[in-house]
């Protein structure tokens, strides 16, 4: 049984609309500009979805979690201070693998995830294709597509917040590997389904 | 349980290989003039002409149709004489206060806090930041900015910063007060400092563009050439002087979108709307407290004392202490004010330039402290030698030219 979080901090390389997404989800005014370190600093929200409130966080975007800079040192410090918080890892779906260095090292720091693959519509378009339930069952933590220009998926995504997973990252590196093992109750996996 | 950085991106290429299917890609227009405008050979004059373009429709927007256009006629043919008609008691010090001189043939000269001060706030400065905010949102949603950052960056590095601090300093044409905030995305204290120390003294903000626009068109030029001159040499010399590294540029430059009108519009709205709520009031307020100081004489005070600084070693008339004293709570309401005072076409150069180097304003100052603290005040003991050198620099300058 998923336990509920209260916050959800949102965290990603910069300039993969982290913002915007937060705008979506809390109706807020974030600044949201296309260049990477719009936010250098974070913008707090509410978040209601299936009588669950959720205090959301947007963090400056980060390549990873030693600062290059900061801003980062703000994402990064927003993360040290929020150790109750589910973190919401925004990815730029024309560019995964940029990405994913981050959302390993969250789970590394045992923080239970679940992960946007923003963009989505600029992927389609660039004719990159995601397999995101394969990402998902890699993961062990809900994936859900979404771009934050449309709105697509925005609703999915926060219904799945609830479902944010803690990962244990030995098991990642065996499912890349393709051993998936049987799953422990039911399909347990990541809840993602 | 943590990876060591290696093993993490190999498990980062695992996963990529069994998730992402890449097809076969055609370049679209946006590409083209993505790769057009970030190599040096066509993207500089493209810069150029962006630049040009962004500041020509500025100054005929902002200055020629909606402020002179409109605002001025209104204000001095409707609203003074209404004003100065109505408001009981011309010589009694509320109506010094509120309306100014009774005498007065237009909002500049007049100096009341409902005269002067809804003139330069609402008539002069609301036009000027409403068109720069509409350019500014539609260079950063398009995706330009970062292309500039990697075109000025050979530049920026004989500075000791990296192309990336054009974004600071372009954010702070508009307000110096997001722009020291904006300096964190630098990655060195060096390169933060020298930027957050260029920035509080170079930059004039879009308040202050807008009443200069209005004041002194014609030798509006000179004054950012002054400001530009001093930008790079300053510069130059704090990055030999401060100890620190200076980091090559590394920057992600997105792909070109069109600009969302929702956006832009989102993003106009809010600033337009926090102008109007917090600087609004601080321009009238800053009225009100240069008469109060003028009617209890601390202002003559002052330029009697620092009479010998001003017109010996800056070459400037003493009563342009007044609009210094304005300068600390609003730029924009300082340059308003040094247009009513009688000076030579290179005094008022000399005067405009010392106004803008001279101390950043009280917002700015606040974001600098929560900065740093050390770093403030040190900005501010480079700000000072900055003041005295570069404004006697400029009176030398003007008695060598025969124009002082």
């Amino acid at each position: 049984m998923a336990k509920s979080y209260k916050t959800v901090l949102m965290m990603g390389n910069p300039n993969v609309g982290k913002s915007a997404l937060f705008n979506r989800l809390t109706g807020g005014d974030a600044v949201v500009s296309n260049y990477p370190g719009t936010t250098v600093d974070y913008t707090e929200g509410v978040l209601i979805v299936s009588g669950q409130e959720y205090e959301v966080i947007d963090a400056p975007g980060t390549y990873s979690l030693e600062a290059r800079d900061a801003a980062e040192g703000v994402a990064v410090r927003l993360l040290a201070e929020n150790p109750d918080a589910a973190v919401l890892i925004v990815l730029d779906a024309t560019r995964v693998e940029r990405g994913l260095y981050l959302v390993l090292e969250v789970i590394e720091r045992g923080y239970p995830v679940i992960i946007a693959l923003n963009m989505i519509d600029a992927a389609r378009e660039r004719q990159i294709a995601v397999d995101f339930r394969m990402l998902q069952k890699i993961l062990g933590a809900p994936v859900v597509p979404t771009s934050a220009v449309s709105g697509e998926g925005v609703r999915d995504l926060a219904e799945m917040i609830r479902k944010a997973q803690r990962v244990d990252i030995a098991k990642v590196r065996a499912r890349a590997d393709g051993q998936f093992d049987e799953p422990e109750t039911g399909c347990g996996l990541c809840g993602g389904c | 349980m943590a990876l060591p950085a290696q093993d993490r991106w190999d498990l980062v290429d695992a996963i990529t290989r069994r998730t992402v299917i890449t097809g076969a890609y055609r370049r679209n227009l946006g590409d083209v003039l993505g790769d057009l405008t970030v190599k040096p050979l066509t993207g500089i004059p493209v810069a150029v002409a962006v630049l040009y373009a962004f500041w020509s429709i500025f100054c005929s927007f902002a200055g020629d149709l909606l402020t002179d256009g409109f605002m001025v006629k209104a204000f001095d043919n409707r609203w003074l004489p209404w004003l100065q008609g109505v408001w009981p008691d011309p010589a009694s010090i509320h109506y010094f206060l509120f309306v100014g001189d009774p005498l007065a043939g237009n909002c500049f000269e007049a100096f009341g806090v409902l005269t002067s001060g809804l003139f330069v706030a609402i008539g002069v400065v609301l036009p000027a930041i409403f068109i720069f905010y509409l350019m500014m949102a539609v260079l950063e949603d398009s995706g330009y900015l970062p292309r500039l950052a990697v075109l000025t960056d050979t530049v920026f590095h004989r500075i000791g910063l990296h192309g990336y601090a054009i974004v600071p300093a372009i954010l702070g044409l508009g307000c110096n007060v997001p722009a020291v905030t904006g300096i964190r995305v630098l990655e060195t204290r060096k390169q933060r400092f020298i930027m957050m120390t260029l920035l509080a003294i170079f930059i004039p903000c879009g308040a202050q563009l807008g009443v200069m626009l209005e004041v002194i068109p014609d030798t509006m030029g000179w004054v950012m050439l002054f400001l530009i001159i001093g930008f790079g040499v300053f510069g130059f010399l704090l990055d030999r002087i401060i100890p620190g590294s200076n980091p090559e540029i590394l920057v992600d430059v997105p792909a070109y979108h069109w600009p969302l009108w929702e956006n832009v519009a989102k993003k106009l709205m809010n600033r337009t709307k926090s102008f109007l709520k917090d600087a609004v009031p601080f321009v009238l307020l800053g009225v009100l407290i240069v008469n109060l100081l003028y009617l209890v004489g601390v202002i003559d005070a002052l330029a009697v004392l620092l009479e010998p600084v001003f017109v010996a070693w800056f070459g400037v008339p003493k009563e342009t202490v007044g609009p210094l004293i304005a300068a600390f709570l609003r730029k924009d309401l300082a340059v308003a004010q040094l247009s009513t005072i009688a000076m030579t076409p290179y005094q008022m150069i000399t005067a405009v330039v010392l106004v803008s180097i001279y101390f950043p304003c009280v917002a700015t100052f606040v974001v600098m402290l929560q900065e740093g603290w050390r770093e403030l005040l040190a900005a501010v003991g480079v700000l000072m030698v900055t003041v005295f050198v570069y404004g006697g620099l400029m009176h030398a300058i003007g008695i060598l030219m025969g124009v002082a």
